[in-house]
C-alpha cells in the first residue's frame, strides 16, 4: 500500500502539489483526473523521486521512500511509465524489457568480470520474464525489432511492459492511452487488470475518461495542485462543477 | 630501428589511451577533458616509486593505476551526483590543478620532470619485447572494452546514455556505472603511463598537459566513437600522419603548425562528411556472439 501524507512542493509561485493525502490499495486501481496543469504528472514525479517535496510524507508498505533516490524507490517496489514513453531506442523491444528486470544481469562492474554463471542465469530468467510479458501484451512479435518499428500504441503498451518487468508493489501509469487507438485499448486495459489482480496497487493518469470509467475502481480529481474530490468515476464526471472545472466554460 | 620501436610503443600506448577514453567519452557519455593527468599520474606514481622507493616496476606499475583509479573516483564522485556536466568542469579544474602539483613540487623533480627513472624488460630482453608488451596490453584494452560494451553490463550502458532518468526508475543506478567506467577508463590511462615511464625513462609534466586531451579525443572521434576498434584506426592513423609528416624535411617552424591544423582539420572534415568517425557504430545495441545465442 503507498500512503501519501500532507505532501506539498511548488516552484516559486507555482504550486504542483498542495497538503495532498492519498491511499493506493493493494489490488485496486484508482484514477487520477484533472485538467492539464493540475499536477497529476507532477504527482507521479513527487512520488517516484524525480522532485523533492517541500513538505508531506510518502510511505511504501509501511517503509518510507523519503530522500530515497529514483532508483531506490524503484528497488523497493515503485513502478511508473512515462506521460512520452521514453524507451531506449538504441536497444530492441526485448532489450528494453530485460533492462527492466528486478534482477538485472551484470548490475556492477565486479559482477561482469566474476560471476559469469551467475549472469547467464539472471540473463536467462530476466529474458524468459520479459518474453512472457511481451506474450501478455500481445507484441511477441516484435520481440527482436527497434523501438523506431513499432506503432505509438505499441511503445506504450512496451512501456507498461517495461514497468512490469520490475514486479512492483505499486505501479503508476502516466497518461498509458494519450495517441493510443484500437487494439492497444483493450490490451492495455487487461493488462492492468492483471496486474491489479496479482495485489499490485494501480494508479492511472488519464485524460480519457471513458479508459478510467471502464478500469478504475475509484478516482480523484486534481485541480491546482490539490485534490478537490473522491469517488466513483461516473459520480466525478456527473458532478457539474467538476466537469465545468475540466472543460472550461 | 629504434626509432620504429618507440613509434610502435607510441602507437600502442595512444590505442590504450584512446581505447580508455572511449569508454567514458563513447559509452558512457562523459565528458572530461582529465584523461592525460590520470595518464601523468600513473607515470609519474610508477616512475617515482620505482626510482625513490626501489619497489619492482611491475609492483609500481599497479600502484600507479590504482592511484589514478582511485583518484578518477574522488573526482567523480561529488561531481556525478549533481549532473554529468560538472564533470567537465571538475575535470578542468582537477586536470590544471595536478598539472600545477605536479610542477610544483620537489619530489616531483618540478617542472624539470623525473628522470633515471628504472627500465623494465629492456635491458634483460630488449625492445622488442618491450613493443610487444605494450601492443599486448592494447589488445587486451581493446577486447576488454569490447566484451563490456557488448555484454549485460553494455546493454545497461546504452540504456543509460539513451535516458538515464527513465534507466534509474527501472532501479537501475546509473551513478555507480558512470563512477565504475570513470575509474576504469583512468586507471586504464594510468597504467599506460607507467608504461611509458619505464620506456622512456623520463617524465616531465609537459607531457601530459590539457592538450593532449585534443589529441585522444580527435583518435576516438576520427576513428569512431562508441565502437571497439574505431579509436584503434584513430590512434593508428593519427600518430603515423604525423610521424610521416616529418620525413617531407619542412622547416621545423612549420612542422609544429602543421601537425596542429592536421589534427584540427580532420575532426572538422570528419564532423561535416563523417560524422560517426571512419568505423561506424551500429544504431541498435547488440549482444556478443556467445550472449547472443543464449539470449
Amino acid at each position: 500500500m503507498l500512503e501519501i501524507k500532507g505532501l506539498s512542493k511548488s516552484f516559486g509561485g507555482i504550486v504542483v502539489a498542495q497538503d495532498i493525502d492519498l491511499v493506493m490499495r493493494p489490488g485496486r486501481i484508482l484514477g487520477l483526473i484533472g485538467p492539464n496543469g493540475a499536477g497529476k504528472t507532477s504527482l507521479f514525479n513527487l512520488v517516484s523521486g524525480v522532485y523533492a517535496p517541500d513538505a508531506g510524507a510518502i510511505t511504501l508498505d509501511g517503509a518510507p521512500l523519503d530522500g530515497l533516490d529514483l532508483h531506490e524507490r524503484a528497488r523497493r517496489g515503485l513502478s511508473r511509465t512515462w506521460q512520452h514513453v521514453r524507451l531506449f531506442p538504441s536497444l530492441t523491444v526485448l532489450d528494453n524489457l530485460i533492462i527492466g528486470a528486478r534482477e538485472y544481469p551484470a548490475e556492477s562492474m565486479v559482477t561482469l568480470m566474476l560471476s559469469p554463471g551467475k549472469i547467464r542465469k539472471s540473463r536467462e530468467a530476466a529474458r524468459a520474464k520479459a518474453l512472457d510479458v511481451l506474450a501478455r501484451i500481445g507484441l511477441s512479435d516484435t520481440a527482436g525489432k527497434s523501438i523506431a518499428d513499432l506503432s505509438y500504441g505499441q511503445q506504450k503498451l512496451v512501456g507498461v511492459a517495461r514497468a512490469l518487468m520490475n514486479d512492483g508493489r505499486c505501479l503508476l501509469l502516466d497518461e498509458p492511452m494519450a495517441g493510443v487507438e484500437g487494439q492497444a485499448y483493450e490490451a492495455m486495459q487487461k493488462i492492468v487488470r492483471e496486474v491489479a489482480a496479482t495485489g499490485v496497487a494501480v494508479c492511472v493518469v488519464e485524460h480519457n475518461v471513458a479508459f478510467i470509467r471502464d478500469l478504475c475502481d475509484e478516482a480523484v480529481f486534481m485541480f491546482q495542485g490539490r485534490i478537490l474530490a473522491r469517488g466513483s468515476v461516473t459520480d466525478l464526471i456527473a458532478n457539474p462543477q467538476l466537469t465545468e472545472l475540466y472543460f472550461g466554460h | 630501428m629504434d626509432y620504429l620501436y618507440s613509434v610502435a610503443i607510441l602507437v600502442g600506448l595512444f590505442i590504450i589511451l584512446a581505447s580508455s577514453f572511449n569508454l567514458i567519452i563513447g559509452y558512457g557519455g562523459l565528458i572530461s577533458i582529465a584523461h592525460p593527468i590520470f595518464y601523468g599520474l600513473g607515470a609519474y606514481t610508477s616512475a617515482l616509486l620505482a626510482r625513490d622507493a626501489g619497489l619492482p616496476v611491475p609492483v609500481c606499475m599497479l600502484l600507479g593505476t590504482l592511484l589514478a583509479m582511485i583518484l578518477s573516483i574522488a573526482m567523480a564522485l561529488p561531481a556525478l551526483r549533481v549532473s554529468g556536466d560538472y564533470l567537465l568542469i571538475a575535470s578542468i579544474g582537477f586536470q590544471l590543478g595536478m598539472i600545477e602539483l605536479i610542477k610544483n613540487f620537489r619530489f616531483t623533480g618540478g617542472a624539470g620532470g623525473v628522470s633515471g627513472i628504472p627500465a623494465f624488460l629492456v635491458p634483460t630482453f630488449g625492445r622488442e619485447v618491450y613493443v610487444a608488451l605494450v601492443l599486448g596490453v592494447a589488445v587486451g584494452v581493446v577486447l576488454l572494452v569490447r566484451r563490456i560494451a557488448h555484454s549485460d553490463y553494455g546493454r545497461a550502458i546504452s540504456a543509460m546514455r539513451d535516458d538515464e532518468q527513465a534507466f534509474a526508475a527501472l532501479g537501475r543506478d546509473a551513478k555507480w556505472i558512470k563512477v565504475s567506467l570513470f575509474a576504469l577508463g583512468s586507471g586504464i590511462a594510468g597504467f599506460a603511463g607507467a608504461l611509458y615511464a619505464h620506456y622512456f625513462r623520463f617524465v616531465t609534466s609537459e607531457q601530459f598537459e590539457i592538450l593532449m586531451s585534443s589529441t585522444i579525443l580527435t583518435m576516438v572521434v576520427v576513428g569512431g566513437l562508441k565502437t571497439p576498434w574505431g579509436p584503434v584506426v584513430g590512434a593508428i592513423l593519427l600518430q603515423i600522419l604525423p610521424q610521416a609528416i616529418t620525413f617531407l624535411n619542412l622547416p621545423p617552424a612549420l612542422l609544429g603548425p602543421l601537425q596542429g591544423l592536421l589534427f584540427t582539420g580532420l575532426v572538422l572534415i570528419f564532423m561535416f562528411l563523417r560524422p560517426g568517425g571512419l568505423v561506424q557504430a551500429g544504431s541498435t545495441w547488440t549482444a556478443h556472439s556467445r550472449a547472443r545465442k543464449e539470449v
